[in-house]
């Protein structure tokens, strides 16, 4: 079964909340001295894309969309074990939107060659968008299963786990589709083998451009926006923390309880 | 008329002996080979220490036996044994000496003094020896000689050096009343036996006489033949191995080459250097190693007796061409076993032939890491942060400087240079808990006018919980890392608050090219109060009971100075732990431990926090984050917060000032 | 500008449920003030008296969009039908829920209208020549205005943040029944079974007190001493992604940025250090209680009120008391 993983290179979401900053004029976080680091999800991807490969075989490419730095993440997905690896990097293509992004990758997909499963994270790690998955499924005309995982291969489609408000459901789907992936217990990322590191370090990942792909630049950039950015703000939090006071847990725990009632909380 | 003895005195056709032992002398040299080639197909680079070391241990070591001796039962019976079995077998060197080469060995005082008494002394000494030693082994039945499997390697010894012993007697005695030795109370032993066969005839004697002595001559070179091929190799392998011993201190690990390597860790028998297996085969499965190992002690399935046997054993069938088809990591030895160790050096300080355990965990737990990625999950989480943040805490955590908001510590890049450098480390940054010494050493450090400077944003994490974890890789990246920001702000002399930095600056960074002066803040502290550069005045009125950290005691020979600060902070009443100093108890955080759930056996710092309890004192005094850590946890699951305090060396000093 | 808004709800009663309110809240602020109208599409068929309480919160307009496949709806049947619909309508702004199927409704909706597309919304206005939409970014530290100069524009609106709609009679009462006719061949996708967790006393999003465990349980034995004092409390357990994803807790029990976002009165953060992504589910709660042992965690910056301590000493006497407390 041949797969494709999408990865995001995103700053290091754990770090101090000082540590955040905001670009005024390009709205975007600024890095500093912070780590680059494969989106979260996205790695429980990998990991769901590596244990169906252990079962059924076949190939797993990464496709990256970003800066040049994010051969990084392209690079830390084949140190865990994906056979091949891609980045799409074009300046042209900065400030693109959910839309943009989701046209690019699909453009991606069809030049790297169709697999017979698409993935990618559910949530993006630093925007918080939860929208490329479907869009994608969209742009490649395919069905899409959303916030799965465990995912089975059985009679030629794919059955998963999807997670529901009270609970989950067993949904399955033919291939080829796209799949956004949640994290549980059953896909916790693997740690990379040195070895798969360093031999990922000495590879050159081909790096393909907008023109290469044939993308319609009328859906990317900043001017393909459907939506203008107008304004980032972190929000300054005013209320201080009362601290219940006590000589004991059990003190603070009783005077919790009593504060709260005061308050007519409880 | 000059004492002496005739050479083989009723043993006519005694060149008979060579035929009889040349058999057993086959024997054993097939078996030393079939052992020597065994250790030699391990890897080469057996480093040789200089030859007046080797002899100065050798002498201590192998002769003296001090580190032996430190039991004094135990030490004592194998003193016993061991050096009459030794002056015994000079004697019999001597004799032979007089035989090939007309040394008067048999003649005059020496003959009387050393060949009679002494010799005498030392094989009835040796007697009540081993019979202790088959009493301690066979009714006392310590846990140490009988787990983590039971042993027969020595049964069939300690019996026959008992024949050989008595027969030796038997011979002499029969010898001095057939000829009627005029100088046959020189031999007391056989003295004592003559006097008991005065019943025989003349003829008789001397027919049991040479019976008997052919039959002790058959005994010893049964014993001789058997020494390879059994436990008893270890009076030639353990000499051996105290003569080669490595001399770093415990505490250090031995960098791997990794760029060019075509595999990581070693994952079979063979990837061990030669020095290696030659720990295994001097291995005398005495079992103090196991006494002193806390993971075995808490019940978990790690005993460096168990590891080495188990590797021995390994060897053997390896060798012998017959494998079992069993990993060695994983089958032979278990993961379980791989990741309980503290690395706390209990095991190599307490072993009388200097075996050490620690370095092949490291590179079994190499390969587990580097080739296979198979490790724990928080370990591995703590080296993702590694990775990503330069520190193995995770979750939503605070600035490195964090901690010294509001108190005005100098920083070295706008400072510039400062006489020392203040090492922070991770845990008194990250800590919650840990942040409170670094403050409290500041507050002295400022008291006393010292120099100082901190890091700041530019330190990294020394990289030691990567080493001990296997995981040389990265541990390389952040040491040289850190060495060149050391070197760029020409850095001479650390001061650090945590033993791990300490050691892995100190003893590891040289590997490197990292060189600086590295003192623990208790030397510090202790100094400054010698020297009245910091009072502190107000007394405290607690007993504290000194805990000895395993990387500033055990792995660094640390033990004074913290408790030199104890006695000179006013109101505090120093008490000590039974298990202490070099036979300290860890608290199960080292190795990587910290970042590691222990879910078989008991915990640990459970185990050392219910020794503190049991001293009723009202604080632990530690020097050392981990250990303070393990503490403040174990006394909290122990509910007796309000018992108990754990509190840092600095910290108690703060509050005096 | 004035803005239409076309809301799209599950048939789920005769009473519009909670989520359903709040959406209608977000078309309101759009409506009103524009002097736009709402309406209301239904998935799945009339349901006896919905309407009526549909229109008593300012829908002028109720459509009944009828198939069998729209009963208990995949995404991709909504999508299909909604694609036929929207046109119809002319609305500028099309609302869902922010809910397991909105998720994947709306972006593929947007597709394929080529319309604008923004999701978790928390905030919006109706402007001169544009409307704007706030919604978290980066794990919930910060909060992004977008604003939307061309319409049609799909949005899903973050639960438990907006104010439900108030009562507001609507200008109209007219129902419309549609029939829509999917082709079942074009729904790919199948669900085979569903697996309700099991939930005791309160559903989470609805809770009006929530009591979470994180990292700091250490494992799953604690949290049964969260659920004792939930259960005094009358409250819900809730849990981070460190406790979901190490599986000591079921995943539907997650609050955060990939589980449910809450706003109850009372939100207890145990052992929670407060990472952003977690924040992000439950940062609208009215008062917010946390226990740590650490006084630099995060979530002490948006607690309310706070104990540094041990929560295996502090919660029993924190239980003990509030069970005191309501029994007099």
């Amino acid at each position: 079964m041949n797969i494709v993983v999408c990865v995001k290179q995103i700053i290091d979401p754990e770090i101090p909340t000082e540590q955040f900053r905001l670009d005024p004029a390009s709205k975007r976080q600024i890095r500093g001295g912070l780590s680059l680091v494969i989106s979260a999800y996205d790695q429980n991807a990998l990991e769901v894309a590596l244990q169906l490969r252990e079962k059924v075989g076949g190939k797993i490419t990464a496709l990256g969309l970003g800066e040049p730095e994010a051969q990084g993440a392209v690079k830390s997905a084949m140190g865990m074990g994906v056979d091949a690896g891609v980045l799409v990097s074009d300046p042209a293509l900065a400030g693109s939107d959910s839309f943009g992004v989701a046209h690019v990758l699909a453009r991606a997909i069809q030049k790297v060659g169709m697999p017979d499963l698409v993935l990618t994270g559910c949530v993006s790690g630093d925007t918080g968008n939860k929208m490329v998955g479907p869009l994608l499924a969209e742009e490649l005309g395919l069905p899409c299963l959303t916030f799965v995982s465990r995912i089975e291969f059985k009679d030629e489609r794919v059955v998963a786990r999807r997670i529901v408000e009270d609970g989950y459901e067993r949904v399955e789907g033919p291939l080829p589709l796209v799949a956004s992936i949640i994290s549980d217990d059953s896909n916790v990322p693997r740690y990379s083998k040195l070895k798969d590191i360093m031999a990922a370090a000495r590879k050159t990942v081909p790096v393909l451009k907008a023109a290469d792909l044939g993308v319609d630049m009328t859906r990317v950039g900043s001017a393909g926006r459907r939506l203008l950015l107008r304004d980032a703000i972190i929000p300054q939090r005013e209320s201080r923390c009362e601290l219940v006071p006590g000589d004991t847990p059990a003190e603070q725990g009783e005077r919790l309880a009593l504060r709260l009632r005061e308050l007519k909380v409880l | 008329m000059a004492p002496f003895r005739e050479l083989y005195w009723n043993i006519s056709a005694h060149w008979l002996i060579y035929p009889l032992f040349l058999p057993f002398a086959a024997a054993f040299v097939y078996g030393c080979y079939r052992v020597v080639r065994t250790i030699w197909s391990g890897q080469p680079e057996i480093g040789i220490p200089p030859v007046a070391r080797m002899l100065r241990d050798l002498l201590t070591q192998a002769v003296l036996q001090s580190r032996l001796l430190e039991e004094r039962v135990a030490g004592g019976i194998h003193a016993a044994v061991s050096w009459g079995f030794g002056i015994l077998f000079i004697a019999t060197c001597l004799v032979a000496a007089q035989d090939y080469f007309g040394i008067p060995t048999l003649r005059g005082p020496f003959y009387l003094y050393f060949m009679s008494l002494s010799v005498d002394l030392f094989g009835l000494a040796a007697i009540p020896a081993v019979c202790a030693a088959l009493y301690r082994r066979y009714a006392g039945r310590p846990a140490r000689l009988w787990k983590p499997r039971d042993t027969e390697g020595y049964g069939l010894f300690l019996w026959l050096l008992l024949a050989v012993l008595i027969s030796g007697f038997v011979v002499e005695g029969l010898r001095i009343a057939a000829t009627r030795d005029p100088w046959g109370a020189w031999s007391p032993g056989g003295w004592l036996v003559a006097l008991g066969l005065t019943r025989l005839s003349a003829d008789q004697q001397a027919m049991w006489h040479r019976a008997i002595w052919w039959g002790h001559a058959v005994l010893a070179f049964w014993f001789i033949g058997l020494v390879p091929f059994t436990l008893i190799r270890h009076i030639l392998a353990a000499p051996v191995n105290i003569a080669l011993r490595r001399h770093e201190p415990s505490g250090v690990i031995q960098p791997a080459a990794l760029e060019e390597a075509e595999h990581f860790g070693i994952s079979a028998i063979r990837g061990f250097q030669r020095k290696d297996l030659l720990d295994l085969v001097a291995c005398t499965e005495c079992g103090r190693c196991q006494d002193a190992c806390p993971a075995w002690q808490t019940g978990k399935p790690l005993t460096p007796k168990g590891l080495v046997l188990d590797l021995r054993d390994h060897l053997a069938r390896e060798a012998a061409g017959k494998p079992t088809g069993k990993a060695m990591v994983g089958g032979v030895v278990s993961e379980e076993t791989l990741w309980a160790c503290t690395t706390c050096g209990g095991c190599h300080h307490a072993c009388p032939v200097f075996i050490e355990p620690i370095p092949k965990i490291i590179h079994m737990r190499r390969y587990l890491v580097m080739e296979e990625a198979r490790f724990p999950e928080p370990m591995q989480a703590a080296m993702r942060g590694l990775e990503n943040r330069g520190h193995p805490y995770q979750g939503a955590v605070p600035a490195r400087t964090d901690w010294a908001k509001g108190l005005d510590v100098p920083v070295l890049s706008e400072r510039g240079a400062a006489e020392y450098l203040y090492w922070v480390g991770c845990a008194a940054a990250f800590d919650e808990r840990t942040q409170k010494v670094a403050r409290a050493l500041v507050r002295i450090l400022r008291a006393a006018g010292v120099d100082y400077a901190i890091l700041g944003d530019e330190e990294r994490c020394t990289g030691d919980v990567a080493r001990r974890i296997g995981h040389e890789f990265l541990f390389q990246m952040h040491a040289q890392a850190n060495i060149e920001t050391l070197n760029r702000y020409d850095v001479k002399k650390i001061v650090t608050a945590c033993p791990h930095c300490y050691n892995t600056i100190k003893n590891e960074y040289p590997q490197f090219g990292g060189r600086y002066e590295v003192t623990h803040h208790s030397e510090l502290i202790a100094r400054l109060l010698r020297e009245e550069r910091v009072r502190p005045v107000k007394p405290l009125g607690k007993r504290v009971a000194y805990h000895d950290s395993c990387y500033l005691g055990r792995h660094n020979g640390i033990y004074a100075p913290p408790r030199d600060i104890l006695r000179g902070i006013p109101g505090v009443h120093p008490v000590e732990f039974e298990r202490r100093g070099e036979r300290g108890f860890c608290c199960g955080a080292g190795g990587g431990m910290m970042w590691f759930e222990e879910r078989i056996g008991k915990r640990v710092n459970i185990e050392r926090t219910e020794e503190a309890l049991r001293l009723r004192p009202h604080a632990v005094g530690t020097a050392c984050p981990f250990c303070l850590s393990m503490f403040e946890d174990g006394i909290r699951a122990k509910d007796a917060t309000d018992e108990l305090q754990a509190m840092d060396v600095a910290e108690l000093v703060a509050a005096a000032l | 500008m004035m803005v239409d808004v076309l809301v799209v709800l599950d048939a789920q009663g005769a009473l519009p449920s909670r989520n359903a309110l709040e959406v209608l809240g977000a078309a309101q602020r759009l409506a009103d003030g524009s002097r736009g109208k709402v309406k209301a599409a239904v998935l799945g068929g009339p349901v006896e008296g919905l309407a009526a309480g549909l229109f008593e919160v300012g829908a002028d307009q109720v459509l009944w969009l009828e198939d069998p496949l729209l009963v208990d709806p995949l995404p991709e049947a909504v999508v299909a039908a909604l694609v036929g619909v929207v046109p119809q309508t002319s609305a500028h702004v099309i609302l869902m829920a922010d809910d397991s199927r909105g998720r994947e409704v709306a972006p593929r909706l947007a597709h394929r209208l080529r319309a604008g597309l923004v999701t978790e919304v928390i905030g919006v206005s109706a402007e001169e020549s544009s409307v704007r939409f706030r919604r978290q970014g980066y794990g919930g530290r910060c909060v992004f205005e977008l604003e939307a100069t061309q319409f049609p524009v799909v949005g899903t609106v973050k639960l438990r943040t907006m104010e439900p709609a108030r009562q507001s009679p609507g200008k109209g009462k007219e129902e419309v029944r549609m029939s829509i006719g999917l082709d079942p061949l074009r729904v790919r996708t199948r669900v085979l079974g569903k697996v309700a967790e099991e939930v005791r006393g309160v559903r989470l999003e609805n809770a009006r007190v929530v009591v979470s465990g994180g990292r700091g349980l250490k494992g799953p034995e604690p949290f049964r001493g969260l659920e004792d004092l939930a259960q005094v409390l009358r409250g819900a357990v809730g849990a981070t992604r460190a406790a979901t994803d190490a599986g000591w807790v079921p995943l539907s029990w997650q609050v955060g940025q990939t589980g449910k976002s809450v706003s109850p009165e009372l939100y207890i953060a145990v052992g929670i250090s407060g990472a952003i992504q977690h924040l992000a589910g439950m940062s609208g709660s009215k008062t917010i209680v946390a226990i740590n042992s650490d006084p630099d965690a995060p979530i002490f910056k948006v607690a309310h009120l706070g104990v540094v301590g041990d929560f295996r000493a502090v919660l029993p006497s924190f239980t003990a008391t509030v069970k005191s407390l309501a029994d007099r």
